[in-house]
């Protein structure tokens, strides 16, 4: 037995409000709960699961229908990474027209939420086509209960002014919400533009959040594509973002994980087109009970390609953190040039972090190379700064940080970088301990 | 393009060039029909006359393989086995009781030791050589006994220590693998047919490297070696296995077992140059490598040191690893691994640290040619009461020709916030400047790459000892010459 079927959500029975009457959806449903019905939710069995237990969660009772929102515009002010930029906010599950600011969308931006007409329909010849509806379950789970999400489309040569915050805010009101998201954005040729998908929870509350981001990037068009995951204490988060890469594209990632009991985020990018680019990075900061699984893939499929991957963990407490990443270079991806890099940082008794950087090569004419490391506070470096004068908790607090700041560099918007900066500096624990 | 398609052509006569150790030695065999019952594993043991609690743990062993699926994780592809279709035992027809001395071993063997460079008679003295020398299932003759038994060293097939020495057998057989730890294991310990058998005393240095080279030579048996080595406190011994086959069509299996056991303060050391018949350039035939080789480093500032040499076998499936229990013990590994036309090879090794400040380094060299598949996998493990363990593992691979695969599928992890743990892997091939810098000077192409081959491969090479280092550089030559354009 491979999966966990008995679940304490009776997923497959419940209803959905988008796109009832749509019958492309229904039918892609359809298939959508045969898959799931097979297979139920992923279990350690299965390599891809094999640190993170989803026992928990498959005993939580969720529920699909939220009360009705209550938060506040000021809320959401607060909430926000970023004062200036064009905000979707999908509140307790649903988009809010009133608490988005949407207006004077600059020429070739579009954004809508799935929801709306005009948006599912825009995102129908896109929908399922990155990500494998077999894979783990949650794809099928979100393809049969999607009930909002985004749809992005950027024009040909459009270069966006400023950068797009997605907010996802749950504000606890609903105990167990449950809240299945599908988001899709379109790039066409030579365009470009920065986003945002920041991931919010207001309260302590138990809830899931179950999200897929399809992307697509025609030649030469250029996404800095940032996640800044911030969900409750007892939140599920499950995410992923897959990406396929035209001619000249560049994708770049982020993914910052500090939030949520238990996260679990897939980074895929295809490169089907010569000379594209991907940046996948991502930091991920535990404590306490968290665990914290980052599994990324990068597809080099043609040649000269690019990739560039950094992955970072800071792990305190009880916490538990999984990185696995994948590279491939495919027949014939010759004269690929990729890196990956994984490091973390011990700070507790009782953590543990499990990781597996993995490559694998089919072409003889490539660069390609990864490391790993696992380690903790160098004391030459504390002696360092114990010798200017810092007292140990600053100069622990201080190294902390610049160990985890190695990712937010690579950002090159400076409004971004410095907004998540401060995110991830108030989260950095304290002084850490001796072990 | 035209001197690269000479070159090519070049690569293509070398690499077509023919399995030397591939000949099929004559002699009468005593076998048991193929098929698999519990009866078979009964026979063995009643042939072999062992005593009743071996038969049991066999028995054990056998029904737990049964409720056993084959592992399927790896990443290697090959026709399912059909383990109704294996005789599981071939032993050479005794001559009266056995031969006694070199002059009543039989003849043909001799040869055939002779064709594979085994210094069994005068040339065994001179090498400092003592060989244990299993033919098939069944050792035939020792060397150096009488030197090794005045140091209280234990060194014979498995079988005799089964009679001689039950007691070391009872407490150690099992110990580091359990016959429940994987499906080949628990195939092996059903059925092991022969193996060998050391125990180091306490404080004693063996004197000499101790060697042994298996053969699998009557076509369509399984060979199921089951090594055992204990080394008593401060204790050093160092093992050198080697490996040929003759040249056949079917594939072969192999399953062996390896038990390294290292108390207080001793070391072991053990080297392996596996040169099992590949199959040929179409994949046809070729060994069946599945084997099961740990050591317990149970005693404190023990050490174990794996080195190995992979260039034969059609599938290998092989994890050589050390769980390091005693405090400030020391793992290592040291592998160069070569694969050409469609060898698939899945190696690596794991090193699980449980006791306080222990170490472990692991280097891997895996070269890919032809169609091959040439793939590291590896554990580091570091337990909650490892206090500061290390960890040190570089994985380089070298591809030639764009038809390869190279892969690498480390796993790490980590429980005890005082360990460092340091994972490099790059993938490269030889470049043409390389190979115009050689040229230039006067080098042909053949050269140039085998030195620049084992260039690449020196950090595990010079791990070996003399007596390995010469033929290992040899193999390495033979399944790679020319192998790049």
């Amino acid at each position: 037995m491979k999966q966990l079927t008995e679940l304490a959500t009776p997923f497959a029975s419940v209803d959905t409000t988008l796109g009832n009457d749509v019958q492309w959806l229904k039918a892609q449903r359809l298939k959508a709960l045969a898959v799931f019905n097979k297979q139920g939710l992923p279990s350690k069995k299965e390599e891809d699961w094999k640190y993170t237990s989803l026992w928990e969660l498959s005993q939580q009772e969720f529920t699909h229908q939220a009360s009705e929102s209550t938060i506040t515009a000021e809320q959401v002010e607060q909430a926000a990474l970023l004062g200036d930029s064009y905000r979707l906010v999908i509140a307790d599950g649903i988009f809010s027209a009133e608490l988005s600011n949407l207006t004077n969308l600059p020429e070739g931006l579009f954004i809508c939420p799935l929801s709306s007409e005009q948006g599912l329909a825009k995102a129908q010849p896109h929908l399922g086509q990155q990500v494998e509806l077999a894979k783990a379950g949650f794809n099928a789970l979100n393809m049969l209960l999607m009930n909002d999400g985004y749809m992005i489309a950027v024009k040909a040569e459009a270069q966006i002014d400023k950068p797009i915050e997605v907010l996802v805010i749950n504000s606890g009101a609903t105990q167990h919400l449950a809240t299945h998201l599908r988001n899709v954005v379109v790039m066409e040729e030579n365009c470009k533009a920065t986003l945002i998908e920041h991931y919010v929870g207001l309260s302590d509350a138990v809830s899931l959040t179950n999200v897929i981001t399809e992307v697509v990037l025609s030649s030469d068009a250029e996404l800095n594509h940032y996640k800044l995951q911030q969900e409750s204490p007892n939140a599920f988060h499950i995410a992923t973002l897959s990406a396929n890469q035209g001619r000249g594209s560049q994708w770049n990632t982020s993914s910052i994980a500090l939030g949520a009991k238990l996260a679990r985020t897939d980074v895929q990018s295809k490169l089907v087109g010569q000379e594209s680019h991907t940046t996948m990075d991502g930091l991920y900061i535990v404590t306490g009970e968290q665990h914290v699984d980052h599994h990324t893939r990068i597809d080099h499929t043609v040649p000269n390609t690019t990739s560039e991957e950094l992955y970072k963990g800071v792990l305190d407490e009880q916490s538990h953190a999984v990185f696995n990443g994948k590279v491939i270079v495919h027949k014939d991806a010759q004269k690929t040039d990729a890196n990956q890099q994984n490091h973390n940082l011990l700070l507790s008794r009782g953590c543990e972090i499990d990781t597996k950087p993995e490559m694998e090569i089919y072409a003889d004419d490539v660069k390609s190379a990864h490391g790993s490391t696992v380690g903790q506070i160098n004391e030459d470096n504390l002696f360092f700064l114990r010798a200017r004068g810092l007292d140990e908790v600053t100069a622990r607090s201080l190294l902390t940080y610049a160990f985890a700041v190695d990712v937010l560099e690579r950002i090159s918007s400076a409004t971004i970088r410095e907004a998540l900066s401060a995110q991830v500096e108030k989260h950095l624990p304290k002084g850490g301990k001796v072990l | 393009m035209a001197e690269q398609q000479a070159e090519k052509e070049q690569i293509d006569d070398v690499l077509a060039g023919d399995y030397q150790a591939g000949f099929v030695t004559d002699i009468e065999v005593d076998s048991l029909p193929p098929g698999l019952t519990e009866d078979t594993v009964r026979e063995i043991s009643r042939i072999k006359g062992e005593p009743e609690f071996l038969l049991e743990w066999r028995l054990q062993a056998y029904r737990h393989w049964l409720t056993l699926e084959t592992p399927e994780w790896a990443h290697v592809h090959y026709p399912e086995v059909d383990y109704q279709a294996i005789s599981y035992y071939s032993a050479p027809k005794k001559k009266t009781d056995g031969p006694k001395s070199l002059d009543e071993v039989d003849p043909e063997l001799l040869k055939t030791y002779e064709k594979l460079g085994v210094p069994l008679d005068e040339r065994a003295r001179l090498a400092g050589v003592a060989v244990d020398a299993v033919f098939d299932s069944v050792s035939v003759a020792n060397t150096f006994q009488d030197k090794l038994a005045e140091e209280g060293i234990l060194f014979m097939p498995f079988s005799k220590a089964v009679h001689e020495h039950p007691e070391l057998i009872k407490k150690y057989l099992g110990s580091v693998v359990s016959y429940k730890d994987n499906f080949y294991a628990a195939l092996n310990s059903a059925l092991f047919s022969d193996g060998s058998f050391v125990y180091i005393p306490k404080g004693k240095r063996c004197p000499m490297e101790l060697s042994t080279y298996f053969r699998i030579n009557a076509a369509n048996t399984g060979q199921f070696e089951r090594t055992l080595i204990i080394a008593d406190d401060d204790a050093y011994v160092s093992y050198l296995e080697g490996c040929t086959a003759p040249m056949r069509d079917d594939n072969q299996l192999h399953a062996a077992v390896v038990e390294l056991v290292a108390h207080d303060r001793a070391e072991i050391k053990y080297s392996t140059v596996q040169n099992w018949y590949p199959g040929d350039e179409n994949g046809k035939g070729g060994i069946f490598n599945f084997v099961t080789k740990r050591a317990a480093c149970r005693g404190e500032s023990s050490k174990v040191s794996w080195t190995q040499v992979e260039t034969g076998s059609a599938v290998t499936w092989k994890y050589p690893s050390v769980i390091l229990q005693g405090d400030n013990s020391i793992g290592e590994f040291y592998s160069v691994a070569v694969t050409n036309n469609l060898q698939q090879a899945d190696t690596g090794t794991k090193m699980i640290h449980l006791g306080k400040n222990t170490s472990s380094t692991i280097i891997s060299k895996g070269i890919s040619a032809g169609r091959s598949e040439n793939s590291y996998r590896g554990l580091v493990r570091i337990g909650p009461n490892a206090e500061n363990a290390r960890n040190h593992t570089e994985c380089d691979s070298l591809l030639m020709g764009d038809q390869c695969g190279a892969h690498t599928f480390p796993y790490i992890e980590v429980k005890n916030p005082t360990a460092q743990v340091e994972h490099e892997a790059s993938t490269s091939k030889i470049s043409e400047d390389q190979l115009f810098y050689c040229k230039q000077r006067g080098m042909d192409v053949e050269d140039a790459v085998s030195m620049i081959v084992n260039g690449f491969c020196k950090d595990v090479m010079r791990q070996l000892p003399m007596e390995f280092a010469v033929e290992a550089q040899n193999l390495l030559g033979l399944s790679l010459e020319g192998s790049v354009g």
